[in-house]
């Protein structure tokens, strides 16, 4: 009877504790980021969905495997209705502004045919990959043509070059690179006038020592029927404002997933932490759809995998992890591309054909203007603020970093030990020690030396009392 | 012979190896408690390490530190060596009795933990730049052990020293023998087990 009595009062605390974890459970997916060790550690949620839209709420009728999405500087949102081949374009009210269908060419109607990526200028010019026609098309604003470009030609190429735009990007001089399909050479790039320039940006061909040696030892026949070493084809790109050019790779076993170009095509993605942006560090890895740039060298990844949008800092540490595959509102079944603007997040999701908005919370503000400060180099106000995040969050490893640094530079040499530590970064650990090191010894190196010279003569003492005892001792057995 | 003076004794072993093995084995100077005495410091010594080496050069996941991993780590490739030799070293007449070798092994071990505890302590005041000392003094203490095992097994065996290198060199490939061995034979036993309790569920089952 006692251990019924004992067991409902359990039963009920457990479910008073269930009931205490509401807040969590309103978030559609979880919050976690990576610790030092590679471990997924939670985290508080930093987005949350706020309003999702599909095409039937914009009154244009739904959308159709829409696969591109573009927020342009001026606030309007730019959906490219592959399907039905035609750009919605939304104000930030989500109103319906204007539907590019078809334009005129030549005098004649002409129309997309399976566009696949989205481009907008500064200007408001709009570019379309328009896949299955084989040529990048730039509009005015309102939808007027302005010129088409197609195929790169070129004697570099070869003869069985098929041209099949996916992605576009155009830099701030006005240079259009390409993301094609199948084409393993790079960025198709091309100048301000729509004449082939080159590649750029090569993948390096990945190389399995395993598979050198199955190759070392086939016949020649087994190794015609082997599948081919060919570098990784580029899936995405996006440019930033001083003119690099981010991409992704879908590749789950590449250690560069993300590449940061500069303008001779090479890579200078900053790896800061113990691990590249590859997005769930897990046996099944991620594999990347799409990126934006935001604001002082924060990125974030679509990963096509489990639907998640991993954000980094210009370090490219981790920031959060917001989405999930799923079907409530705030999880997606098949995302396709992102997209942000001022604080919110745009999630395209091809299957659904639906917009979702995502909204910092209370800790993803925290984290954005705590980083914001960091990275501008004002350690001392992003100090306050990864307080304030380490008390939503005591997990969160850069916030100890943050503060740690900030310690340093403050001459708090002891303080700043016990952050760096605490956010695992042995470099400035490693000089913070040195410092403190340093003022230690100054302080009681005296002291230290008083007792060594004291000990050293205490020793001498001792002996020569306890060889005068001996001589004396032995003196009393001669006698 | 006290512990105290048998332990002053296993130093001298350490830094005058030629002299030192000499008297262990010839003038019965060697003890096996002290041998299993270093064997327990050296393994407590490691866990120390793991634990308390400065942050700096310290890696370890704190959540995965295990006292237990140790003895897989130190004891039983100990263990393991002394078997091993014993088995190769009877068959290719060497002189030393299984008791010799589990006490030149032993002995031999001295040198990881008269290198780590300075070491230990050291770590906690170097920075980053100066952690290349700290793999300096670690890796001294391998070699310095590896050296002692060397003159002890030579000694012990009364082995020339292309002898003690090559029988050194199979010992280990016998101990990898041994490895396959142990699990060949836990796999079998494995299958048996659940051949048996199959036969002994289809028995029953039966009725």
């Amino acid at each position: 009877m006692r251990v019924k009595s004992w067991l409902i009062v359990l039963a009920a605390s457990l479910l008073i504790a269930g009931l205490g974890h509401n807040q969590a459970h309103a978030a559609p997916y979880e919050g976690y980021t990576y610790n030092y060790w590679g471990d997924a550690v939670k985290s508080p949620i930093a987005f949350l969905p706020s309003r999702v839209i599909t095409g039937d709420e914009a009154g244009t009728g739904a959308w159709q495997s829409p696969l591109d999405l573009y927020a342009a500087k001026d606030g309007l949102l730019y959906v490219l209705d592959s399907g039905n081949g035609r750009i919605v374009v939304l104000n930030e009210k989500w109103e319906t502004v204007r539907v590019i269908q078809n334009f005129k060419h030549d005098g004649k109607q002409d129309n997309f045919n399976n566009p696949e990526g989205l481009f907008v200028t500064e200007a408001g010019r709009i570019y379309v990959a328009d896949t299955d026609n084989r040529r990048i098309v730039e509009l005015k604003q309102d939808g007027t043509f302005v010129r088409a470009i197609g195929a790169p030609e070129s004697e570099v190429l070869s003869d069985t070059f098929e041209y099949f735009p996916r992605k576009v990007i155009v830099d701030k001089a006005g240079r259009i690179y390409v993301v094609g399909r199948g084409v393993f050479e790079g960025l198709i790039e091309f100048d301000s006038d729509g004449r082939f320039t080159g590649f750029m940006g090569t993948n390096r061909v990945q190389f399995d020592p395993v598979d050198l040696f199955w190759k070392t030892v086939s016949t020649k026949e087994q190794r015609e029927k082997m599948i081919r070493f060919i570098p990784l084809e580029f899936n995405n790109a996006d440019v930033d404002d001083g003119g690099f050019i981010y991409t992704t790779t879908a590749d789950k076993n590449t250690a560069s997933a993300v590449k940061r170009l500069n303008p001779s095509g090479i890579d200078v993605l900053r790896v800061n932490g113990e691990f590249a942006p590859v997005g769930d560090l897990t046996f099944n890895r991620s594999s990347f759809v799409d990126i934006k740039v935001s604001s002082n060298g924060v990125y974030r990844a679509l990963d096509s995998t489990r639907g998640r949008v991993f954000t980094y800092n210009e370090d490219g540490n981790l920031l959060y992890v917001i989405g999930q595959l799923g079907n409530q509102i705030g999880t997606f079944k098949n995302p396709v591309a992102i997209e942000s603007y001022g604080d919110a997040v745009y999630v395209l999701d091809r299957d659904l054909g639906r917009i979702t908005e995502f909204k910092a919370t209370t800790f993803g503000s925290l984290v954005n203007e705590a980083n914001r400060l960091y990275s501008s180099g004002k350690h001392t106000e992003a100090a306050k603020l990864w307080q304030e995040v380490l008390r939503l969050d005591a997990n969160y490893e850069m916030a100890y970093v943050g503060i740690g640094k900030s310690m340093l530079r403050e001459g708090k040499y002891k303080e700043a030990m016990t952050y760096l530590k605490l956010g695992n970064d042995r470099e400035y650990y490693s000089k913070a020690l040195a410092k403190y090191r340093r003022e230690y010894m100054r302080e009681y190196f005296g002291m230290y030396m008083t007792i060594a010279i004291g000990l050293l003569v205490g020793v001498i003492i001792w002996r020569r009392i306890a060889r005068a005892r001996n001589e004396r001792g032995i003196g009393d057995v001669v006698n | 012979m006290s512990l105290i003076k048998e332990l002053k004794y296993s130093l001298h072993v350490a830094v005058r190896p030629f002299d030192g093995y000499w008297d262990l084995k010839y003038e019965n100077k060697g003890r096996l408690r002290v041998a299993l005495l270093v064997l327990l410091a050296v393994t407590v010594t490691m866990i120390l390490k793991r634990q308390f080496a400065g942050y700096v050069v310290n890696d370890n996941y704190p959540l995965s530190l295990n006292s237990v991993n140790e003895f897989k780590y130190i004891v039983l490739p100990f263990l393991l060596w002394c078997i091993s030799n014993w088995s190769l070293t009877t068959l290719m007449d060497g002189e030393g009795k299984f008791k010799d070798i589990v006490i030149a092994a032993g002995y031999a071990m001295l040198p990881l933990i008269l290198v780590n505890i300075p070491n230990i302590l050291l770590s906690n005041v170097i920075t980053l730049r100066e952690s290349s000392f700290y793999y300096l003094l670690d890796s001294f203490g391998v070699i310095w052990f590896v050296w002692l095992l060397f003159i002890g097994t030579k000694t012990v065996h009364q082995y020339s020293v292309m002898k003690t290198m090559m029988t050194m060199l199979l010992t280990l490939v016998v101990m990898g023998v041994v490895i396959f061995l142990g699990l060949l034979f836990f796999s079998l036993i494995q299958q048996i087990i659940s051949f048996g309790y199959t036969l002994f569920q289809e028995i029953t089952l039966r009725e």
